[in-house]
């Protein structure tokens, strides 16, 4: 999330480039050619864009973007041809069937991820072109209308369009600031880096999604209509065609991915290219144009693979390194922390009602059944380790727990609701927080953003949620490193920072997964100190271990799962003297030779 | 008045300012001989590069001919230049060709283009509000229905071609076999130009006004896999005779290979088709000349009787193995604002436009390119178009129809 200055200087960005394309078009460019390459440049940057919105933030890539494009541009022309309606109309209407065509093509597409989405996403289109042409919709001209020409967006003047695709381009660039400097980006953010985490800190990422979609769905289909226009003839090959979807992807990489400005400097180097090499070489050797295109195309991407803005970003910041802030010693960050090294009184707490409650809990995958007829019963207020050797289902009781998987059978109450079937989001605002086995961050974003992320479950507005996340971030003792990137923490960081995330909302159940693991003998009591302070503040905490040695001494209810099954449950040091607890973990060989001095 | 007359006086100042400063010394020494710009945008690359070409070896052999016998007469011997641009593969690089040839040869007088329909409708958006006269080959209704006046289109439209093409159809079966046919079959694609031909038989009365039965009526989508399903239709409905309206070539080639694996080909089902590609020397590449025997094609130009020698120099000086429409086209589009030109008498777009709304050439080389007079009505179209029939014969398009310019007499193909 950018601070409110920055935003402030990306307006003035937008302001001043209104002003040098106003320039351009009126001051330096005489002839209406220039004047009608520069509207398409315009209006591909909005296109591209529009595809940024979406692509370039959540990560999900579209390669069907000439859908909303092309459904823009029939809007167009059939209002006009069918019902004389003006483009003034029309256009602003055709960002309406966008956002619709969002809705339809995203419900069910978004059930697909990563490859599977783009390639989904290409077919939408095609199979838009052929129902065009089924409809018989072969070639449209928009007529020409003499009398009220104005009235129909027909300008003599060529510069009218220019005006008309930049106010697009900066409607474009102003929803894309908002929405970067908004819960609505930094949900997308989340989603790009981690879907998963994201959705269990809360995060309804479906929704988000499908909004993203149907956003920039309206957005590519008004340019498309104004492309309408200025074209004048709508054919489905020209709007609905794999090189619209194409352009799109392209100016945005080639510009720069997820970045505001990256599909405008892509459009205004790459459309004026391939046009004036269209011009100079077009008649002298045909077909050589594409050619000099794409090695330019290469040339660039060899040069700057994440597209020229972050290139040149890189490039600036290595000339002048931006202030960062000092990195505070190791013994300051671990001050709050170590001031409570002394270990607590082993009290078992009062344990009050019984918080999280699992009925017969199964799940199987394929032929193996991970988890089977679980019971279990999280009081309020305790601090409950679960154990057991590798594979035995812990992290897929956490899965079923959080909602990531759905039990079958089996139902699973919180503060006696069911919550079996929910979305991990909703699971979350329902008061559980978790972390993962292997921490889940958002690896581009500092350490505040990672935990502001899972403030907005609970936060009234975004400053709000800045707030609640510091206050997180100084409880687990990470204040100091605040402003650092996530991915260049180091284990322990990481584990503090996920905990601080999953803290935001003031969850009424923490669940841990192998918050210990990997975790050097020092750094390991100043977590442990944090996890008895989350119990001290009234938090219930389930955590995953299967070491023991640690949990022995952390938690004061031990539940021991193995091949998906609960073999034993109680005190600590009564569990693991259990025969079936050690036949587990060492094998019966070793289980009578416990047993013995224990007789 | 007085405000009037001085703001118009410095315009025209600023005007002639403009015109003249660049070579102002050396214009009046040339303008004896220089040269009368005209345009030609064509696809000169992309998917239909090929036909663009053909057009321009046209139109380059008719600059050649007019520049080596004297060129523009009425203009002191001015030599004709051509320019050209490319139209691409799409209606956004059309139109973007379109305006960038207006803007850097601002003294055009005239231009042909842009061989396909949807291109020759976004280019002829510029040209018009340029008020620059502009001739096309192209078949589409909507190009001279927008009641524009700066379009001149040469061939008879999709509209009427659709109309006329089952009447004389029949006429010629009827004259060779002595039998009217009663039945059709149709397969076509759903690409613009066969859905406007389709349209005009089905919803047009086409088909009721000639009395034939549909027995066969399929629409594919390009590209087909497999002509298997259209071709068995054929073989149960058995029509008197196949409309086959593609616009690919593959795909007319797996619908002719099909026929032929069904035993339908040589004649058992008369073929008639629609177009200029039916008749390509790539057609003949690759389906071979056995499977085209017979095969009828309406088109809107093919070389005709009085063109022999044309035809032969034209073969020479391109190595094509025949002529075709688009060769044709090019050269009488160059043809047709020449002689505007020496009916003007001005290199001045406006009245070569007046020029080609007003003449009536039935002899000289521009008439000699096309069929019919030109004469051109207030749409733009030209009156007064026989319909021409084509026929493949031993391995070559020739046309049969009308009888005045045959180059060869029609058979019906019938067992």
């Amino acid at each position: 999330m950018r601070t409110r200055a920055e935003a402030r200087r990306q307006r003035w960005a937008i302001l001043g480039f209104a002003v040098a394309i106003l320039v351009l078009s009126f001051v330096v460019l005489k002839s209406a050619y220039y004047q009608l390459v520069l509207t398409q440049v315009l209006l591909w940057a909005v296109l591209s864009l529009a595809w940024n919105l979406l692509s370039g933030y959540s990560g999900y890539f579209s390669f069907g973007h000439a859908a909303f494009w092309g459904l823009g541009a029939y809007t167009v022309a059939l209002g006009m041809l069918y019902f004389d309606l003006t483009p003034w109309i029309s256009v602003p209407f055709a960002a309406l069937v966008g956002a619709v065509a969002g809705a339809i093509i995203g419900y069910p597409t978004f059930r697909l991820r990563g490859h599977y989405f783009a390639l989904a996403m290409l077919a939408y289109p095609l199979a838009t072109l052929y129902v065009f042409q089924w409809l018989g919709y072969q070639e449209l001209a928009l007529p020409m209308k003499r009398e009220a020409p104005l009235l129909y967006m027909q300008f003599e003047d060529p510069r009218a369009y220019v005006v008309l695709a930049l106010g697009l381009v900066v409607a474009a660039l102003l929803i894309s600031l908002k929405v970067e400097n908004s819960r609505f980006g930094m949900a997308l953010l989340a989603i790009k880096q981690n879907e998963p985490a994201a959705e269990a800190a809360g995060i309804n990422t479906w929704r988000w999604k499908m909004l993203a979609l149907m956003l920039s769905g309206a957005i590519a289909a008004i340019a498309g209509g104004l492309y309408g226009v200025v074209l004048l003839v709508v054919t489905p090959e020209t709007v609905f065609g794999m090189l619209v979807s194409a352009q799109a992807l392209i100016l945005a990489l080639f510009g720069g991915v997820g970045s505001l400005w990256g599909p405008v400097i892509g459009a205004m180097l790459l459309v004026p290219l391939a046009e004036g090499l269209n011009a100079e070489l077009g008649d002298v050797l045909p077909g050589i144009q594409g050619v000099v295109y794409g090695i330019a195309i290469i040339m660039i991407i060899l040069w700057a693979p994440e597209g020229v803005y972050w290139r040149a970003l890189d490039r600036l910041s290595r000339r002048s390194p931006a202030p960062h802030a000092p990195e505070p010693a190791a013994g300051t960050i671990a001050t709050p922390v170590a001031a409570n090294v002394a270990p607590l009184p082993r009290a078992p707490a009062p344990l009050g009602d019984d918080l999280l409650v699992l009925r017969d809990v199964g799940i199987s995958f394929g032929g193996l059944r991970a988890l089977d007829g679980i019971d279990l019963a999280i009081p309020e207020g305790g601090l409950y380790g679960i154990i057991g050797p590798n594979g035995a289902g812990k992290t897929t009781l956490f899965n079923v727990i959080n909602g990531f998987l759905a039990p079958d059978p089996g139902a699973i109450t919180l503060s006696g609701e069911p919550i079996t079937g929910l979305r991990p989001s909703q699971v979350c605002r329902r008061g559980v927080g978790r972390t993962f086995q292997v921490v889940r961050a958002f690896p581009r974003m500092t350490v505040l953003e990672n935990v502001i992320v899972g403030a907005f479950v609970g936060a009234p507005d975004d400053a709000a949620a800045r707030q609640m996340a510091l206050a997180a971030l100084d409880r687990v003792g990470l204040s100091a490193r605040s402003g650092a990137i996530a991915g260049g923490l180091t284990t322990r960081e990481l584990r503090l920072m996920e905990l601080a995330r999953a803290l935001v909302p003031h969850p009424k159940l923490m669940l841990l997964d192998e918050t210990l693991a990997g975790l050097a003998h020092d750094d390991l009591d100043g977590i442990l100190t944090v996890i008895r302070q989350l119990r001290a503040d009234g938090i219930t905490v389930v955590i995953i271990e299967h070491t023991m040695q640690a949990m022995v001494k952390l938690v004061d209810h031990f539940t021991v799962l193995d091949h998906g099954r609960l073999i034993a449950s109680g005190q600590p040091n009564d569990v693991v003297r259990d025969p079936s607890v050690i036949e587990a973990y060492l094998g019966k060989k070793w289980v009578d030779r416990v047993a013995v001095p224990a007789k | 008045m007085n405000r009037k007359l001085t703001r118009r006086s410095v315009t025209a100042g600023l005007a002639l300012g403009a015109l003249a400063s660049p070579g102002l010394g050396i214009g009046i020494a040339r303008a004896q001989t220089k040269a009368v710009k005209i345009a030609m945008i064509a696809p000169l690359s992309g998917p239909w590069a090929r036909q663009g070409q053909l057009l321009r070896m046209g139109s380059d052999m008719a600059v050649d001919d007019i520049n080596s016998q004297g060129g523009i007469k009425a203009l002191g011997g001015a030599k004709l230049e051509i320019i050209y641009a490319d139209a691409g593969d799409s209606t956004e690089k059309a139109k973007n060709a379109a305006q960038r040839l207006l803007s850097d040869h601002p003294d055009l007088v005239g231009g042909s283009g842009a061989w396909l329909s949807s291109f020759t409708l976004a280019v002829t958006e510029v040209t018009e509000r340029a008020q620059l006269p502009w001739l096309t080959l192209s078949y589409s209704d909507a190009i001279t229905n927008r009641g524009f006046k700066f379009v001149f289109q040469t061939s008879p439209t999709a509209d009427w071609q659709a109309s006329e093409t089952l009447p004389t159809a029949i006429k010629l079966a009827e004259a060779a076999t002595g039998k009217r046919p009663k039945t059709i079959g149709i397969i076509q694609d759903n690409t613009a130009s066969p859905v406007s031909f389709g349209k005009q038989l089905r919803e047009g009365g086409g088909l009721d006004k000639v009395g034939l039965k549909p027995v066969v009526d399929q629409i594919f989508t390009p590209p087909l896999s497999d002509a298997t399903p259209l071709v068995d239709k054929v073989r149960s409905g058995k029509p008197d005779f196949l409309l086959l309206l593609t616009s690919a070539m593959p795909d007319c080639k797996l619908v002719l290979e099909k026929l032929d694996e069904f035993k339908l080909s040589k004649g058992k089902v008369p073929l008639v088709g629609n177009g200029a590609p039916f008749g390509s020397p790539e057609l003949l590449k690759t389906i071979g000349p056995e499977l085209l025997e017979g095969l009828l094609f309406s088109v809107a130009n093919w070389p005709m009787k009085g063109q022999e020698e044309f035809i032969e120099r034209f073969k020479k000086r391109t190595g094509e193995p025949f002529l075709t429409q688009d060769g044709l086209c090019g050269y009488g589009d160059v043809a047709i604002l020449k002689e505007a030109l020496e009916l003007a008498g001005a290199a001045d777009k406006l009245k070569v436009a007046e020029a080609i709304r007003t003449m009536n050439l039935t002899t000289g080389p521009a008439a000699q390119s096309f069929p019919g007079p030109i004469k051109f009505d207030d749409k733009g179209r030209r009156q007064d178009v026989p319909m021409i029939f084509a026929q493949w014969q031993k391995g070559m398009p020739v046309t049969v129809f009308p009888t005045e310019l045959a180059l060869a007499k029609p058979f019906w193909p019938s067992v």
